[in-house]
């Protein structure tokens, strides 16, 4: 099995490669007149020796007991991912409904994410955050917020 | 005497009425940051900087430089109380504090903390008075090498100084140099690594990316923990040390807040390797080290100290040579770009009311928190208490609504989750955000320096090296590198020679 620094070494190493040819894509010049890809060029092979040191030294070294399920072993990783989907969706949601129904969404399903709360504190809750946030941000910030289908 | 004319002019900067309420809101915010586990200073400036965006340049760092020193306050009461520090610089205080705590001297454990801090802070604001002067006039003699080989000394002190392997603290170092990348060229404007979306073309924005890898990545953390802290059930009493106190920590404080000062300085240093090396010292040069980690006064009062002078220190190489020496400077500096100042030597001829306004507000910061924490500690006992899953949601919402607030784009939006992952994921495969940050904030001023440079010489590498102050600063970067990688290549050849 894998462990941590053996994926983490080959995904520096492919991110360096693709930083390199979408560099030399660019134009990387010489060390006289440099084009827009010199120093992205130069970072993106300073990576691949590093992350190549890295994947050496794990071969050479006693390799770490733990492969990459461990690092998720006892954890609660399920709520990750509810409350990643739920952040995606607002800011997918929050041009096109507005920021006040998105916002009262966003917090009413995250307060339900960590420990039981009854329903009418979340909604109260939802709606008392919503509107000092508003005012914070739209009010006294001036900060455009999207408005949406609702106009405000 | 320039300074007490300077320094009376900076207090009738910070004493106008706006600047004091925008101290006080910062060094209270810091406060609450500080005692609130799971969101640092960093986080809460990466947060609050938008809401900077409408006030004067002197207004903004006068509140974000109250939220920094303040948080080092606020960090060391649940250090004290609830062995989990506030913020990584009371790391160390969790080892003598909360033992002195659970013996019932929590009271004197946060007094002495508090005390300590304000001496600390004002030794390192006057420190900062009088070197700031003659470096900001030693820094017009720098030239583009100069430049380069100061901030690739900083990247690598940073790198060296981390926690973490040194060999990870420089990939993620290289890696925030090739987000800094993202945009178009400055010389010849064309784009590059934007993969085709216009939005890139402006380059990713520093608040997305801090507040993505420090507040949501350490949110999507805490909720992943399946305990909960517990906040160490004790009477408070006796807030102010007594004499006994005072004089086991007398020295201790003074030495603390010089060493965290001049630490503070060295780009790479700050808070965090201050505290560390103020315990490592009081350890050392004690007549009795078996009581540190059992509730030694020393082992608060030295580290307290060292964290809040270090903050003082920081500023000296923003303020003068414009090159942060740590990650929180690094949002400052680019709070400052964003308010249209350039910060280095010319920034104190030209904006005298930003750098003696900022400094005269430090010292009555400083006078504000002693009084906000001393007697109010009780308080902030109460807010310990309140459920993290009340605060949770709300630090999400505002990093995203903060990272929406910059350019009024639903795209950055978008940028600051993903950041949010990505420094998740950076956590669990044992990699530090700081190196990265650093990195991406000074990578502009890196690439225009180096590219000068080579102009200048005709692609000539020697240039770093027959101007003094780049060849010495590069040398000492190249040194710190070969004795960071010493431990390794001893290692390797004992195996191969065993085989």
């Amino acid at each position: 099995m894998i462990n941590r620094d053996q994926f983490s070494g080959l995904f520096w190493l492919a991110i360096s490669i693709f930083v390199c040819v979408e560099a030399a894509r660019v134009g990387i010049g010489s060390f006289s007149s440099q084009g827009p890809g010199f120093l992205p060029f130069c970072s993106g092979v300073i990576l691949s020796a590093f992350s190549i040191i890295l994947l050496i030294r794990n071969i050479l070294r006693r390799p770490e007991k733990r492969n990459l399920k461990d690092l998720w072993q006892d954890m609660n990783w399920g709520k990750v991912i509810v409350v990643l989907i739920l952040l995606f969706a607002y800011a997918f949601l929050l041009p096109r409904l507005g920021y006040l129904i998105t916002t009262f969404g966003l917090i009413i399903l995250l307060f339900g994410i960590v420990g039981r709360t009854r329903l009418w504190i979340k909604v109260v809750a939802g709606i008392i955050t919503v509107l000092a946030t508003y005012i914070v941000f739209y009010v006294w910030l001036e900060v455009q917020l999207p408005k949406g289908i609702l106009g405000f | 005497m320039a300074i007490f004319h300077n320094l009376f002019y900076g207090f009738s900067v910070a004493l106008q009425p706006d600047h004091i309420l925008v101290c006080f809101v910062g060094v209270l915010l810091g406060t609450l940051i500080g005692v609130l586990p799971g969101i640092g200073p960093l986080g809460a400036i990466a947060i609050l900087l938008p809401a900077t965006f409408r006030m004067s340049p002197v207004s903004a760092i006068i509140m974000l430089a109250g939220i920094y020193y303040g948080a080092m306050y606020g960090g060391s009461i649940t250090s004290i109380l609830v062995n989990i520090p506030g913020e990584a610089a009371t790391v160390v205080t969790c080892l003598d504090g909360h033992e002195m705590a659970k013996q019932g001297r929590a009271g004197p454990a946060l007094g002495i903390a508090a005390f300590g801090s304000f001496f600390a802070g004002t030794l390192g604001i006057v420190g900062l008075m009088i070197f700031a002067t003659p470096l900001a006039e030693f820094a017009l003699k720098f030239g583009p090498p100069e430049y380069f080989g100061v901030i690739f000394l900083g990247m690598t002190l940073l790198m060296y100084l981390s926690r973490g392997s040194l060999l990870k603290g420089i990939m993620m170092a290289v890696f925030g140099l090739m987000l800094s990348f993202v945009g178009l060229d400055p010389i010849e404007g064309s784009p590059r690594l934007t993969f085709n979306l216009l939005q890139l073309w402006d380059g990713i924005g520093i608040v997305p990316l801090a507040m993505g890898l420090f507040g949501i990545a350490e949110i999507l953390n805490n909720i992943e923990e399946t305990a909960a802290p517990e906040v160490l059930k004790t009477k408070i009493k006796n807030i102010f040390p007594n004499l006994s106190d005072w004089m086991q920590s007398k020295w201790a404080i003074l030495r603390g807040s010089i060493l965290g000062f001049f630490l503070g300085i060295l780009p790479g240093g700050g808070a965090i390797i201050s505290s560390f090396v103020s315990y490592g010292l009081e350890k050392r040069i004690s007549k009795e080290p078996e009581k540190f980690g059992r509730g030694a006064i020393q082992g608060v009062a030295g580290p307290e100290s060292a964290n809040n002078s270090a903050t003082a220190g920081a500023f000296v190489p923003l303020f003068t040579l414009g090159i942060p020496s740590n990650v929180v400077m690094a949002l400052l500096f680019g709070a400052l770009t964003i308010h249209g100042m350039r910060p280095g030597p010319f920034l104190m001829a030209n904006h005298p009311d930003l750098f003696w306004g900022v400094v005269s507000s430090m010292y009555i910061g400083n006078v504000m928190l002693l009084i906000l924490n001393v007697p109010l500690i009780p308080l902030w006992v109460q807010v310990l208490k309140i459920p993290y899953k009340i605060l949770f949601p709300l630090i999400l919402l505002f990093c995203l609504i903060g990272a929406y607030s910059v350019r009024n784009s639903i795209f950055d939006v978008h940028l600051t989750i993903i950041f949010g992952i990505v420094g998740y994921l950076f956590r669990k495969f044992d990699y530090e955000a700081a190196p990265l940050v650093l990195a991406f904030v000074l990578g502009p001023l890196f690439e225009s320096n180096l590219r000068q440079s080579l102009t200048l010489s005709r692609g000539n590498f020697s240039i770093f090296f027959t101007r003094p102050i780049s060849a010495v600063s590069i040398t000492l970067a190249i040194i710190l590198l070969i004795i960071g990688f010493m431990p390794y290549l001893t290692k390797a050849r004992q195996k191969f020679e065993e085989k």
